[in-house]
C-alpha cells in the first residue's frame, strides 16, 4: 500500500471516498493489460458513482479481456491541497495507478461547470494540460457525453472527442489507440486515424477564424480526409446494448445510490429549452421482458434494495403500468423497492401511482418549467393546468403530501406575468390538496417551487437566444420570491446567476474560451459546480485577462445566419428544424409529439436509425 | 436461529464507517439469496448487528456480527456465499449457529485486543522506549472526546496486560483490555498519549483490533467466539 497515499487519509474529510475496493470493482492485472483506459469523472466520487454512463463504459471496457479500465475522481479541495503539499500524484481508485501511466485517459462530459476540473485532474495526474504539449509518451487524453457536442472550449485540452452514444465507439477508439501504441505509430498519426472513425472529433486536425465583429467565420479541417462535419453515434440496438448489471456498489452514500434502470433513450416530446431531448434523439425503448431480466440481474448482483426508472421521460414508455407491474411482481419477494422518477404531469396514471405505493412512496416531482399557458407553449412544454391539477388531487388523495415543481426564469418572452404564473401554480397545487376531504388527505401540505435560470444550449430551437443580464435575473427572482410571500404551505428556491452566467457561455462559447479556462483554472477556479467554492470575480477577472466579454456570450442574441461554434457537428437534428422550431416558439405555436407523426427534425435522413418516421 | 459471524475488515476499508459497513453487509446478504429473516413493517431490513463497533482508521482482524436466518442455514454454507460475493478485503473467517435463546452480542462484550504497529523513526524509538514506562504509571488522564464534548479519562485501568515487541521492519504492541462503565479504550487515544508520555511528534501507526473478548466461565476474557 501507498505509505504517502495512506498518511493523506488519516487527515482528509470523508476518507471513505478515496479507497476503492468496492463490492463488484474491476481489478484486473494492470501491466499485462494491451491498453488501459482511466475513466476520469471531474467531479467527485459521491457524484460519480452516481452515473449511469459511467458504469456502462466501464463494465463495456472491463469485459474486453485485454482491456483494463479504471475508475478516477476529483479530489476535494482538503485533500487536494494534502496531495499537492506532498508531492502525491492523481490515481485510479483500482490499482492505484498514476494518471499518466494510462495509454487512454478519458473524460465524461456532464456539466460545463466542471471544465476547471479536467486541467487539475490532467495536472495532477502530471499529464501536460496543454494537448500541444503532449509527447509521445503520454495518454490519449479523450472526453464525451452531453457537454461533448459542444467541444470547441475545451479544444486545447482535449486530444479526441466522441460525440453521441458511447457504446460502441470508445471500443473502437480504444482498439486503434492499442495497435497505434503496439506498432509504434505517432500521436498525430493514430489522431488521424482516430478521426477517421463516426462520432470521432479531433479538434487539432480543424481550424477556426473569425469576422470582424467578433463572430465565428468558419471552422474548417486543416487536411483533406478529415471530415467536413463530424455525425454523432448512435446505438441502433438498444434492446441488446450492453446494460450495467454489476456495477461497483459504493460504501459511503453516493448520490444515487440504486439501480437504475434504462428504460429508453430518447425523447419525442421537443421541449424547445431541452438540449437532452435533441442530442439523443431517436427515442429507443427496451422492451418490459428485458427489463425485468436486467433488473432481476442487478439485484443479484449488486444487493442494492432500491431501483429506480432512468430515462428522459419515464412516463412516455409505451408499457409503463405494464413494466411498472411485472417489475414490482418480481422485486417484491427480494424486498427491493421501486420508484418511478420523473413523471411527466399529463400522463401519470392512476393505476401507475397504485403500483408505486404499493412498494414505496417516491417523491412527488413535476417541471410545468413555465408559469403560464403561453409561455409553455413557447417552450413547446405540453403540460396544461387541468392537468396538473387532476394529477395532484389524485397523488394527494393516495397519501402524497408533498411536491416539488421545476420552473425556468428568463425563458424566450418571458413577461412579469409569466412569472407571477409560478406562484399561481403553486396555488393550483395547494387548491388540488385542499380539494381532497380532510379524512383522505395525509396532513402537512407542502409545495417547493424552484426556478433555474434558462441557459441557451446548443442544438436547441434556442440556441440562438440570450440570457437575461444578473440585474435582469435577480429582479425576476426577488418579484417571484415576493408573490410567494403570502402563501402558507409554498416555498420559493432559484439558482445562482453568477454560476447560470458561465454556463451559458462555456455552453455556447468558441474556442477561444479555453483560454479563459485555463486562466481561470490558473486563478484558482475548482470545483465550481459547488456553491461554496464557486467565485465569480475569478470568473470574471479570467475574461478581462483574455480581452473577451461575457457579454458577448452569454446575452447576446446571435443571428440566424451566424456561423455557430458547433456548427461542425451533426447531432442529427438540422438546422432547418431548429429554425422553424424557434420561430413557431416565438408565435407561442406548438409542435406535436413526434410519436404522433414526425415532425422531420433531420434524423429521418439517415436510414434506418428512427423507426417514429418510417 | 442467529448465525454468529467473524470478519475480518481489511486495511483499504478501515475508513469505511459503521453505517456504511452495516449497509455493505446488508447488501452482500442479500445478494446470496439465503433465506435471511426480514424485520416487519412497513419498510423490512435485515436484522444484523454488529457486537461492537469498530472506530474509523482501524483494522478489524476478528470482528463479530450476528444475522438472524433460517433454520436451515448451515455455518459453511452461510460462510461460503458470502465471501463468494465480498471483496477481498472484507471476508468472513468462520461463522456459528448459535440459538435464539444465546445473548446477544452486544451484551457479551468485555473487552478488546488490539495491535499497534509503527515504523522505526527515531521518534518511532521513543515511543517504544517508554513503552515499559508508561505500563508502570497506575493512571492517565487525558481529554477524551464524547458526545457531550471533552472529558477527563484515565485510560490506564482499560489495559490489563501489554507487551511491546522490535522487529526488523518495525515496533509491535499488543494491548490486553476491558470494557469498563464508561466504555471500551479507544486505541488510537492510548497510543497519541503515549507518545505524548514519550514526549515525540506525531508517530505514523496502523491500528488492528485482533479480537473481540467476552468473559469466560471462569471469569478471564477469552475471544468472544471462543464461547
Ligand atoms: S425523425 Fe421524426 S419521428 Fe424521428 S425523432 Fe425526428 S421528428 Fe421524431
Amino acid at each position: 500500500m501507498c505509505y504517502d497515499f495512506d498518511a493523506l487519509l488519516n487527515s482528509v474529510e470523508k476518507p471513505a471516498r478515496y479507497t476503492g475496493s468496492e463490492m463488484n470493482a474491476q481489478v484486473k492485472p494492470f501491466a499485462s493489460a494491451d491498453v488501459t483506459f482511466a475513466f476520469c469523472f471531474p467531479d467527485t466520487y459521491e457524484v460519480a458513482m452516481s452515473h449511469l454512463g459511467m458504469k456502462i463504459l466501464y463494465g463495456i471496457l472491463n469485459d474486453l479481456p485485454y482491456a483494463v479500465c479504471e475508475r478516477v475522481c476529483m479530489p476535494w479541495v482538503d485533500m487536494l491541497s494534502k496531495m499537492k503539499e506532498q508531492n502525491v500524484p492523481l490515481c485510479s481508485l483500482e490499482s492505484r495507478t498514476p494518471l499518466k501511466e494510462f495509454d487512454i485517459v478519458g473524460f465524461t462530459l456532464q456539466y460545463e461547470m466542471s471544465y476547471t476540473n479536467i486541467l487539475e485532474m490532467l495536472h495532477l495526474g502530471s499529464i501536460p494540460v496543454k494537448a500541444a504539449q503532449r509527447s509521445e509518451n503520454d495518454p490519449i487524453v479523450v472526453a464525451g457525453g452531453p457537454c461533448a457536442f459542444n467541444p470547441e472550449p475545451l479544444h486545447q485540452f482535449i486530444d479526441a472527442f466522441m460525440i453521441g452514444d458511447g457504446e460502441d465507439v470508445i471500443v473502437e477508439l480504444t482498439d486503434i489507440i492499442r495497435d497505434c501504441r503496439k506498432n509504434g505509430i505517432s500521436r498525430r498519426e493514430c489522431l488521424k486515424k482516430l478521426a477517421s472513425l463516426r462520432g470521432v472529433y479531433v479538434p487539432s486536425l480543424y481550424h477556426d477564424e473569425y469576422n470582424e465583429d467578433g463572430t465565428l467565420k468558419s471552422i474548417t479541417p486543416v487536411e483533406d480526409n478529415i471530415p467536413q462535419r463530424v455525425l454523432k453515434c448512435i446505438v441502433t440496438d438498444f434492446e441488446n446494448a450492453y446494460v450495467p448489471t454489476h456495477p461497483p456498489v459504493p460504501y459511503v452514500q453516493v448520490v444515487f445510490d440504486r439501480i437504475m434502470l434504462e428504460i429508453m433513450r430518447g425523447c419525442t416530446r421537443g421541449c424547445r429549452f431541452c438540449q437532452a431531448g435533441m442530442l439523443y434523439r431517436p427515442v429507443r425503448e427496451r422492451s418490459v421482458d428485458r427489463l425485468v431480466e436486467v433488473a432481476r440481474e442487478s439485484v443479484e448482483n449488486t444487493g442494492y434494495e432500491e431501483i429506480s426508472l432512468s430515462s428522459l421521460s419515464s412516463s412516455d414508455y409505451s408499457c409503463i403500468s405494464q413494466l411498472a407491474e411485472k417489475l414490482s411482481e418480481e422485486l417484491k419477494d427480494k424486498r427491493v423497492s421501486l420508484s418511478l422518477p420523473s413523471l411527466r404531469v399529463d400522463k401519470f396514471v392512476q393505476d401507475t401511482l397504485t403500483h408505486t405505493q404499493k412498494v414505496k412512496k417516491s417523491s412527488l416531482t413535476f417541471a410545468p418549467e413555465a408559469g403560464t399557458q403561453r409561455l409553455r407553449d413557447v417552450i413547446n412544454k405540453n403540460v396544461t393546468e387541468e392537468d396538473l391539477s387532476n394529477t395532484l388531487t389524485n397523488a394527494f388523495s393516495n397519501g402524497w403530501n408533498a411536491v416539488k415543481l421545476y420552473f425556468m426564469t428568463g425563458l424566450p418572452t418571458e413577461t412579469d406575468e409569466d412569472l407571477l404564473g409560478i406562484a399561481e401554480m403553486a396555488k393550483l397545487a395547494a387548491n388540488a390538496y385542499y380539494s381532497v376531504p380532510k379524512q383522505q388527505r395525509v396532513k402537512g401540505l407542502r409545495v417547493t417551487c424552484s426556478a433555474s435560470v434558462f441557459v441557451p444550449k446548443p442544438f436547441t430551437p434556442f440556441q440562438w437566444c440570450a440570457q437575461d443580464r444578473p440585474e435582469e435575473v435577480l429582479r425576476k427572482q426577488h418579484m417571484v420570491k415576493d408573490a410567494f410571500r403570502p402563501l402558507k404551505s409554498a416555498a420559493f428556491h432559484y439558482h445562482d446567476s453568477g454560476v447560470s452566467q458561465m454556463e451559458a457561455c462555456f455552453a455556447v462559447g468558441d474556442r477561444r474560451l479555453s483560454n479563459v479556462l485555463y486562466r481561470a483554472w490558473e486563478l484558482g477556479c475548482l470545483l465550481d459546480g459547488w456553491t461554496e467554492q464557486f467565485h465569480y470575480d475569478l470568473w470574471k477577472q479570467a475574461f478581462d485577462d483574455c480581452g473577451l466579454s461575457i457579454d458577448f456570450y452569454a446575452h447576446r442574441v446571435r443571428d440566424l445566419d451566424e456561423v455557430l461554434p458547433w456548427d461542425h457537428i451533426d447531432a442529427g437534428i438540422s438546422k432547418s428544424f431548429l429554425k422553424r422550431e424557434y420561430e413557431k416558439a416565438l408565435r407561442a405555436e406548438t409542435t406535436r409529439d413526434c410519436r404522433e407523426g414526425c415532425n422531420g427534425c433531420g434524423l429521418q435522413k439517415l436510414k434506418g436509425v428512427c423507426s417514429g418516421c418510417e | 436461529m442467529r448465525m454468529m459471524v467473524v470478519f475480518e475488515k481489511g486495511a483499504q476499508l478501515r475508513f469505511i464507517g459503521h453505517l456504511d459497513l452495516m449497509r455493505t453487509m446488508q447488501r452482500a446478504l442479500r445478494r446470496t439469496g439465503l433465506p435471511i429473516k426480514y424485520s416487519n413493517g412497513f419498510n423490512p431490513h435485515i436484522r444484523l448487528s454488529f457486537a461492537v463497533p469498530l472506530s474509523v482508521g482501524v483494522i478489524g482482524l476478528r470482528e463479530l456480527m450476528e444475522v438472524p436466518v433460517e433454520d436451515c442455514v448451515t455455518a459453511d454454507e452461510f460462510m461460503q456465499r458470502m465471501n463468494a460475493v465480498l471483496p477481498d478485503c472484507l471476508q468472513i473467517r468462520c461463522c456459528k449457529a448459535v440459538e435464539d435463546t444465546f445473548p446477544a452480542l452486544m451484551s457479551l462484550v468485555a473487552g478488546a485486543d488490539y495491535r499497534i504497529t509503527f515504523v522505526k523513526t527515531a521518534e518511532g524509538k521513543k515511543a517504544a522506549q517508554c513503552f515499559s514506562g508508561f505500563m508502570n504509571l497506575t493512571e492517565y488522564v487525558t481529554n477524551r472526546r464524547t458526545k457531550s464534548g471533552e472529558n477527563p479519562c484515565d485510560i490506564r485501568p482499560f489495559v490489563l496486560a501489554g507487551k511491546c515487541e522490535e522487529a526488523d521492519d518495525g515496533y509491535t504492541i499488543e494491548l490486553h483490555t476491558a470494557a469498563l462503565k464508561n466504555g471500551m479504550l479507544k486505541p488510537a487515544l492510548w497510543f497519541d498519549s503515549l507518545c505524548e508520555y514519550a514526549g515525540c511528534a506525531e508517530v505514523p501507526h496502523l491500528i488492528y483490533r485482533t479480537a473481540i473478548l467476552a468473559k469466560s466461565q471462569n471469569g478471564s476474557l477469552i475471544p468472544m467466539e471462543e464461547l
